[in-house]
């Protein structure tokens, strides 16, 4: 579903994506964890060219997003993305917030974008905050309509840039449960987070990434309770002493 | 005396309304062409394309760093010499909108670089376009930041207007100039022109406070 190849980035001279290779599977959930700084966020917001890579080959879903001449706005129809600050669009309500992708980019009919969203909106469990501005929303709310403003557009990926980590504790889990179901869905998703009792739970497969680099790939349970590498240990150790 | 040059000032009133007439049209035409020029200019201002950023900059700096009536005096006595002939005011219209069009300009630039970033992230995330993301998600969020300053740039626009009175166009302005030499009061005459200068201005000042008022509420509310 989406391939990595010898994936590089730079900003001027930091290399903040060195030699990338990674596969995903469909239906697969990856968490993407690493230090601050590490290229995780980079990572994942180069899978629909939010930022351009430099080197080598970057493919989801059969599409080659590393080639200038593709069409993104069809890539980027099929893939969610959920971010840090939200981003909800303040101008609109909950409903329009969701429904506007499937009006502009899909084109679809009003009626039928309002059903998906209501149907979306119910979902992440807000059927009571439909016609809410986003400033009348708690944190959890918000980071809530903004998952089923990626569910309208039926995304084929789901991406998830540290969805909880602008959010009060007590609201975390609030996000985290719709992920949980997203994710026994079978909806392919890849997420950068802290939250190691999530990636326990749910994830496929942790990436660990340092510098840049892919340092270890393993299925949760190997890489929580035996890390391959030194780096590995002492990010482990840091956070769970924190 | 002065009860004498009065009455022969309100039997002057039919001129003075022609001259209000004059200055609502010139500033009218003008804000409305500077207001579509500004948008335009600012749009493009904030945008990507550097070179055309830079263009629209430098003219920005050239209208903004010289004196109006110069602007004036080139559009009206210099541009004939390169065989560009215009009516007094034609040529007052184009300057004026020319003025206005600069100023907006810079308004609406910093309006839309005002709207955070995460903003075109999610609408580029979710596939929409260029003008999409312009027309839906960008323009009616810096809309809040626009309003306020531009009604007032409409406000400093009539006035500024006064300026094109030196090129023979019978505003305000200039009807004052006129009737002053009839009646030599020049008090009570520039207190009319005043005086109907600031009826034209005053809901202009009132729309924008209330503008003002409106999307303060409207941002902490939202």
């Amino acid at each position: 579903m989406i391939s990595f190849k010898n994936v590089n980035k730079w900003y001027g001279e930091l290399h903040v994506l060195n030699g990338i290779d990674l596969e995903i599977a469909k239906g697969e959930v990856v968490v993407v964890c690493g230090p601050s700084g590490s290229g995780k966020s980079t990572l994942i917001r180069c899978i629909n060219r939010l930022e351009p890579i430099q080197k080598g080959e970057l493919v989801v879903d059969n599409m080659a997003v590393h080639d200038k001449k593709s069409n993104m706005t069809k890539i980027r129809a099929d893939i969610g993305f959920v971010f840090q600050s939200f981003n909800l669009y303040p101008h609109m309500t909950a409903l329009e917030n969701v429904t506007i992708a499937p009006l502009k980019v899909k084109k679809m009919k009003k009626a039928e974008a309002e059903k998906i969203g209501r149907k979306m909106l119910t979902r992440v469990g807000l059927e009571d905050r439909i016609e809410h501005h986003p400033a009348q929303l708690s944190g959890g709310q918000q980071q809530r309509v903004a998952i089923a403003r990626g569910l309208c557009m039926n995304p084929k990926i789901m991406l998830f840039d540290e969805p909880t980590s602008a959010l009060d504790p007590e609201m975390i889990n609030e996000v985290l449960d719709v992920m949980r179901d997203l994710a026994k869905e079978g909806m392919t998703m890849m997420v950068v987070t802290h939250e190691m009792g999530f990636a326990r739970e749910v994830a496929s497969r942790v990436v660990f990434m340092d510098e840049g680099q892919i340092i270890e790939v393993a299925p949760p349970d190997d890489f929580f309770t035996n890390p391959q590498t030194e780096r590995g240990k002492s990010f482990l150790k840091s956070i769970l002493t924190h | 005396m002065w009860g004498f040059y009065f009455n022969e000032l309100m039997r002057s009133l039919p001129f003075f309304l022609k001259g209000v007439y004059m200055t609502v049209a010139v500033a009218g035409l003008s804000l409305l062409a500077g207001t579509i020029i500004g948008f335009i200019a600012g749009i493009i201002r904030a945008g990507r394309n550097k070179i055309l950023r830079a263009i629209i900059g430098v003219w920005v700096d050239l209208i903004r760093g010289t004196p109006f009536l110069v602007q004036v005096f080139i559009i009206f006595f210099i541009l004939p010499g390169i065989g560009i002939e215009l009516e007094a005011f034609p040529a007052a219209v184009i300057a004026l909108s020319n003025l206005t069009a600069s100023f907006i300009c810079e308004i609406v630039a910093s309006g839309i670089l005002a709207v955070p970033i995460g903003q075109r992230e999610a609408a580029t995330a979710a596939g929409l376009s260029q003008y999409q993301q312009l027309r839906f998600i960008v323009l009616p969020q810096a809309m809040r930041t626009i309003m306020p300053p531009l009604v007032g740039q409409y406000v400093l626009l009539v006035k500024d207007s006064s300026v094109v009175s030196a090129i023979g166009v019978v505003d305000i302005t200039r009807v004052g100039w006129l009737t002053v030499q009839r009646i030599p009061e020049g008090l009570m005459v520039f207190g009319l022109v005043g005086l109907l200068y600031f009826a034209i201005c005053y809901p202009l000042i009132n729309l924008s406070g209330f503008l003002e008022r409106r999307m303060t509420v409207a941002s902490t509310k939202l």
